[in-house]
């Protein structure tokens, strides 16, 4: 049976209760009649062979571009660049695509006798990633082969000797990259597309980047012009990172990028019932979500946590293209495009979403209240070309227990973001202006960001401004669900039952206004006309 | 006030309840401690220790080095009938490469074994070698340089009527590939008239690799990576075993232990492709290089090739011809 | 007349002692202090005069009386029975000359300077302190012609705050409450007295980074008083001062007496952390911190606050401590490794900043006008509720107040305000 496409749902009198996620769990909550569910398509077949497919795209490439066989030669300098541990969401299970196309340039590297390779995870602000979580990107052998010998680097945005300063843009914007990357012969990205954010000239120009390079496009102003961020003609991080992408290849770093897409099959079979539309559940769906849902509700937060982040995604390759950077990019769109799009009419005064425990920055960890504003807020709400899916002044309803959780090892700058910045402003471009230098260059987040496993300072600024378009666009923020006092703090209203959500939304949109629900995960792209 | 600490109380005893002082004019001998090469390992191999070992091989070390390292044995029945005792010479590669010979060899040759052992890392200090000669029935030799003692040990043992194991490479291959092969196995061989029996252990590397050295950087900046996992991981290994060989009447040590050093590498090269493949490329002289590439490091650890057990997808495992 | 009186009983100690281990304040149902009839004392010499308390608070110094938990240090230090109360403000039963010579009506608001010196003490010469106005640091509080007590509320001779019988008070306790100021205002010049001593005497550089812990009265007043004597020049001016507060009134009202920072004390150290921009060992939620404040007040007195308190001080910073300690137990590793000083600050004399030495009291009278800190008395209670208002004053925090206040004016009206 061949995959359904995504569609927009018409609640009435005997539509089933609708799956809402919320953190470590979910539940069913009956919409009012009226309401629309935007549903996901179905996940695309995935490639039969995916080995060979890759194969091919090395060997045929996209673009103006060399088969990568044709660009290696003995006594080069071949530096191979991949995305970290924020994709793909959930993990995906062994062999993660990473591991397939990297085993496939090594082979055709060890074949052309190139000794000088370096691996480079292209974290930008990110976390360094565990060995472990390594180990499931690259594969064992890959990482026995690189790690012992310091060859298998994580990027170092904050090393001054580890960055190579590029110039500036036609717009005044630094370019500044990983030093290794920018002055090798040969600079192979390796890239998971998980939504149309991703790939093109962003992998290296925001990948390999520093702070200073960063600031351009992670701001306020940019984000606010980004509308949305999922489709980058109208997007101004977009535009950013192209004018920076083509200054760097300017500047003669041949770059060969090979952008993957995979489709959304994204729970494996037990959970099944979380990407299927309720009408459809079978007697083992129903019976598993009740089990599952009563179970989660009472077990402790950090056992469900370990539970849920285990999850191994089921999702497979749907396309790999290699080549030039553009080109690349155009087709990944294309399968993007083809397994997420969802065409919507028009717009609606609530937009409500469940939001799930996971989001990029949280993988094998706590989602704080930072993260779920950013998931809900940035993500999720910007899951649209065109128009966003509520209306200017509209509400956003989203669901997730908020607790005042923090992971002191991953996050240590969020936790005083949380309690000393929050406090006192909850605008972007204000704390943009008093506090981002401080926290941006602090000593100890630096060295925590250097040698830890802590995102770097700056990073929960850049949370907050993934929301700075929602924040700007909605007329109020409820969360349901939530811990009240860290909500207020965020600067939203709390809620504990969708009535009462609903109730406090009718004083902003009207008594009666209209709804669309995001059934999200799995993935989608609303195009709202 | 805390209440007065009995130890301390102990602590404070003085001579004759507590130990004396040494007068400072009194010359005090240094304590005498006999281990290395001097240790005097003759206790490990009379009955009550013999019998206790015997039973711990079989009972304890057995289990446990089939659950964490499932071993495919072959050739043993090059074996079948041959003489004691005889020396066998191993490629070694992991920790996990003595108990594993010791206790997939037949049990003729098992309870009557010696293993040779590197003086300066199991014999260092008294514990380690109470217990390496205990379960493993070692014997210290000197593997930086020759050692008369050493050597004159051995072979009376040997002549004894115990069975040798000996690791020509002298220690642990420090990346999957073999490291050249010293004259000790051939030596012996040759003083003492035993046939020597080329053994090779595949995949022992992956149970318990040899961790790198402290010295070598971890991915990333300067900070040291969490190792994952410190302990032995489970994996599947073979043990090949092939013919016995003797030295020729008037070859020398040097020219025997070539000879030993290849059918150790033609063994190997059988179990990673197939015995007809490795017997034409032996024939030809084509084997390949048991030392692997002249390469970086990366790729002499590519050429190493997958985990036993790794999968790739959908890529299917060679297909096997012969055994 | 009544009187709240503090008698000397070993097992009533003890049984005080160990109800206070449920909470502080929670001693006053078995300590030794009951309420009985009294007169007022009687008038130990010339210059002596009868002040009949109109408001009188409850200290911290108090409350640890109460529950037997203050240091026996003190022992030779009072007088048994005494009546305490030592924050007082009262009206004056007859003419008197105020502690700077200016004549004070009968009838007229007074608040008492508690330190009974040298020369409250008829005693003459006077010792080296008293000499130069350190009356704080007088070294004959147990000597002279009245009974030991280091301050008046803890000498069997002069009565106390504590009482509708009143107290007696020398000449150069007396200093007059402006109009201006409410009744509330005038039992707070005391604690904010303390706080501006301390403060003075800090050795406060200009741009340090001032850590306070604790956001009670004294907290909030040592906060208030930084501010204050900043504006008036009489202090160099820090660049942030960040409050450890436990509770989020406390923090409110911080924030209005100009706290740069006010914050969950378990956020302090974090606060600290990057106001210093320091790095941080032995992990990722708030380790040692390498750097730190330049001067941190500790407003509490107990084993953590000192240990919170040395958590956040720079190498060679300074620990002011103003909350009353009793025998604790502190690593002082810290201290020692880090050539911290540890310094007491005890009441208060005469402050030499400004163009000339004053008496601490004039310039608290002159801060709580400016500050309003009258604000700061949540709750008053007659003195036949003696055992609610210890209680209440205990759990002041988190009961959502500051100042506990008696006023024994309400014992003749019956009922609280």
């Amino acid at each position: 049976m061949s995959p359904r496409p995504g569609f927009v749902l018409e609640v009435d009198g005997s539509t089933p209760p609708t799956l809402f996620w919320k953190g470590e769990g979910f539940t069913l909550e009956r919409l009012p009649e009226g309401s629309r569910v935007v549903y996901a398509p179905e996940p695309l077949d995935p490639l039969k062979d995916p080995l060979g497919a890759i194969r091919h795209a090395l060997a045929h490439p996209v673009g103006d571009s060399e088969p990568l066989r044709a660009l290696l030669r003995p006594g080069m300098r071949l530096t191979i660049c991949f995305d970290d541990v924020s994709l793909p969401l959930p993990p995906m299970q062994a062999p993660d695509v990473r591991q397939m196309v990297i085993e496939e340039v090594l082979d055709a590297a060890a074949a052309a006798g190139v000794d000088d390779v370096v691996l480079v995870a292209a974290l930008a602000l990110h976390r360094r990633m565990t060995e472990a979580e390594l180990r499931h990107a690259l594969g064992d052998r890959v990482y026995e082969a690189f790690a012992p010998h310091g060859l298998l680097t994580q990027h170092d945005a904050e090393d001054p000797d580890n960055l190579l300063d590029l110039g500036r843009t036609a717009e005044g914007e630094e370019v500044e990259i990983n030093k290794r990357a920018a002055t090798s012969d040969l600079l192979i990205y390796v890239n998971i597309s998980l939504v149309a954010m991703d790939g093109g000239h962003k992998s290296v120009a925001t990948g390999l980047a520093s702070y200073r390079s960063l600031r351009h496009h992670h701001n306020p102003t940019t984000m606010r012009h980004s509308r949305s961020f999922m489709h980058a003609p109208s997007s101004e991080l977009h535009s950013s990172n192209w004018r920076m992408g083509r200054h760097i290849a300017k500047s003669g770093v041949k770059v060969f990028q090979i952008e993957t897409t995979l489709n959304t099959d994204t729970f494996p079979s037990q959970f099944g019932f979380l990407q299927k539309r309720e009408w459809e559940w079978n007697l083992k769906d129903r019976a598993t979500y009740a089990a599952t849902a009563a179970a989660l509700d009472a077990t402790p937060g950090r056992l469900s946590r370990q539970i849920f982040h285990s999850i191994r995604a089921p999702h497979a390759l749907t396309s790999v293209q290699a080549g030039e950077v553009e080109a690349v990019h155009e087709l990944a769109l294309e399968s993007i495009w083809r397994q997420q799009g969802v065409p919507v009419e028009g717009q609606a005064d609530i937009l409500t979403m469940g939001l799930p425990y996971i989001c990029p920055y949280n993988v094998n960890s706590i989602m704080n209240p930072i993260l779920v504003a950013c998931l809900g807020l940035g993500y999720f709400f910007n899951l649209y070309r065109g128009k966003p899916l509520v209306r200017e002044g509209g509400v956003l309803i989203m669901q997730h227990p908020t607790k005042g959780d923090f992971d002191p090892a991953y996050h240590p700058s969020y936790i005083d973001f949380y309690e000393q910045v929050l406090t006192e402003t909850t605008d972007p471009t204000e704390m943009h202006k008093l506090h981002e230098e401080s926290f941006a260059t602090d000593p100890w987040y630096i060295h925590l960001y250097r040698t830890g496993h802590a995102y770097h300072g700056v990073h929960p600024f850049y949370m907050w401004y993934w929301c700075a378009h929602a924040l700007e666009h909605l007329g109020r923020v409820i969360v349901l669900g939530g811990d009240p006092k860290v909500v207020r703090r965020m600067g939203f209203s709390p809620a504990s039952t969708l009535a009462d959500a609903l109730e406090i939304a009718s004083d902003v949109v009207g008594p009666s206004a209209t709804l669309t629900h995001l059934h999200t995960p799995p993935i989608l792209l609303a195009d709202v006309q | 006030m805390s209440a007065p600490n009995p130890l301390r109380a102990l602590g404070r005893l003085r001579f004759p309840l507590g130990a004396p002082d040494w007068p400072a004019g009194v010359e005090r001998p240094p304590p005498e401690r006999k281990i290395g090469l001097d240790y005097d390992h003759e206790w490990s191999r009379r009955y009550p220790a013999r019998l206790v070992r015997a039973a711990m091989l079989d009972t304890l070390t057995r289990p446990l080095a089939r659950a964490v390292a499932p071993a495919t044995v072959r050739g043993d029945e090059y074996l079948r009938h041959l003489e004691a005792p005889v020396i066998f010479a191993a490629n070694h590669a992991s920790h996990i490469d003595t108990p594993l010979l010791l206790t997939t060899l037949p049990v003729e040759f098992r309870h009557r074994t010696i293993v040779a052992a590197a003086s300066d890392y199991f014999f260092d200090r008294t514990w380690k070698s109470v217990l390496w000669s205990f379960s493993l029935a070692a014997i210290p030799i000197e593997r930086s340089k020759v050692n008369r003692k050493s050597a004159d040990t051995a072979a009376e043992l040997v002549e004894d009527g115990w069975n040798l194991v000996i690791f020509p490479e002298g220690g642990r291959s420090p990346d999957g590939w073999a490291q050249p092969f010293r004259g000790g196995a051939a030596y012996l061989a040759r003083r003492t008239g035993r046939p020597v029996v080329p053994v090779y252990l595949h995949g022992t590397r992956h149970v318990l690799p040899k961790r790198a050295d402290k010295g070598s950087r971890a991915p990333g900046g300067s900070g040291t990576e969490q190792r994952a996992r410190r302990g032995p991981r489970r994996s599947p290994v073979t043990v090949a075993f092939g013919r016995p060989l003797v030295p020729d009447e008037g070859e020398d040590a040097r020219r025997f232990s070539a000879r030993v050093e290849r059918a150790v590498a033609v063994l190997g090269d059988e179990v990673r492709t197939d015995w007809w493949t490795a017997r034409r490329l032996a024939a030809s002289g084509e084997s390949p290089s048991p030392h692997g590439p002249e390469a970086s490091p990366w790729r002499r650890a590519w050429a190493l090739g997958p985990r036993p057990d790794e999968t790739r997808g959908d890529e299917p495992a060679w297909p096997r011809q012969g055994r | 007349m009544k009187a709240l009186l503090f008698e000397r009983s070993m097992p009533r100690f003890a049984a005080s002692r160990l109800a206070s281990t449920l909470g502080s304040g929670r001693g006053a149902r078995v300590a030794p202090l009951r309420l009985v009839d009294a007169d007022a004392p009687r008038l130990p010499g010339a210059s002596w005069h009868r002040v009949t308390p109109v408001l009188s608070g409850i200290c911290g110094s108090d409350l640890a009386t109460i529950d037997g938990r203050s240091s026996r240090y003190f022992e030779p230090l009072v007088s048994f029975p005494f009546v305490p109360g030592h924050e007082v403000t009262g009206t004056l039963d007859d003419d008197a000359t105020g502690a700077d010579g200016a004549p004070l009506p009968a009838g007229s608001r007074v608040v008492i300077q508690p330190v009974l010196g040298c020369r409250a003490r008829g005693i003459e010469p006077p010792c080296p302190a008293c000499a130069v106005g350190r009356t704080g640091d007088c070294e004959h509080t147990a000597f002279g012609h009245l009974a030991p007590g280091i301050q008046t509320g803890f000498c069997a001779d002069t009565g106390g705050g504590w009482s509708t019988a009143g107290l007696v008070a020398h000449e150069t306790q007396l200093f007059a409450v402006p109009d201006s100021l409410s009744d509330a205002d005038a039992v707070t010049v005391e604690p904010v007295a303390c706080a501006l001593h301390a403060v003075l005497g800090a050795g406060i550089e200009a741009d340090d980074l001032v850590a306070v812990v604790g956001a009670g009265t004294l907290g909030l007043a040592t906060v208030a008083a930084l501010g204050h004597l900043a504006a008036r020049g009489l202090l160099p001016v820090p660049r942030s001062v960040v409050v450890g507060a436990r509770y989020a009134h406390q923090r409110a009202l911080a924030g209005d007496f100009g706290a740069t920072s006010a914050l969950p004390s378990d956020q302090l150290p974090r606060a600290v952390r990057r106001h210093s921009r320091s790095l941080a060992t032995g992990g990722t939620s708030s380790g040692r911190l390498t750097g730190g404040a330049d001067v941190v007040f500790d407003c509490v007195g107990s084993a953590e606050s000192i240990a919170s308190a040395l958590d956040v001080v720079r190498p060679r910073g300074a620990v002011v401590l103003i909350g009353m300690p009793g025998r604790l137990s502190v690593d002082l590793a810290p201290l020692w490794h880090r050539e911290v000083r540890l310094a007491g600050a005890y009441a208060y004399g005469t402050e030499t900043a400004g163009p000339s030495p004053r008496p601490t009291f004039a310039l608290a009278l002159e801060a709580v006008a400016a500050l309003g800190t009258g604000r700061l008395v949540s709750a008053t209670y007659p003195l036949e509720r003696f055992e609610e208002a210890v209680a209440h004053a205990g759990a002041a925090g988190r009961r959502g107040a500051v100042k506990i206040a008696f006023d024994p004016r309400l014992s003749t009206r019956g009922g609280r305000r």
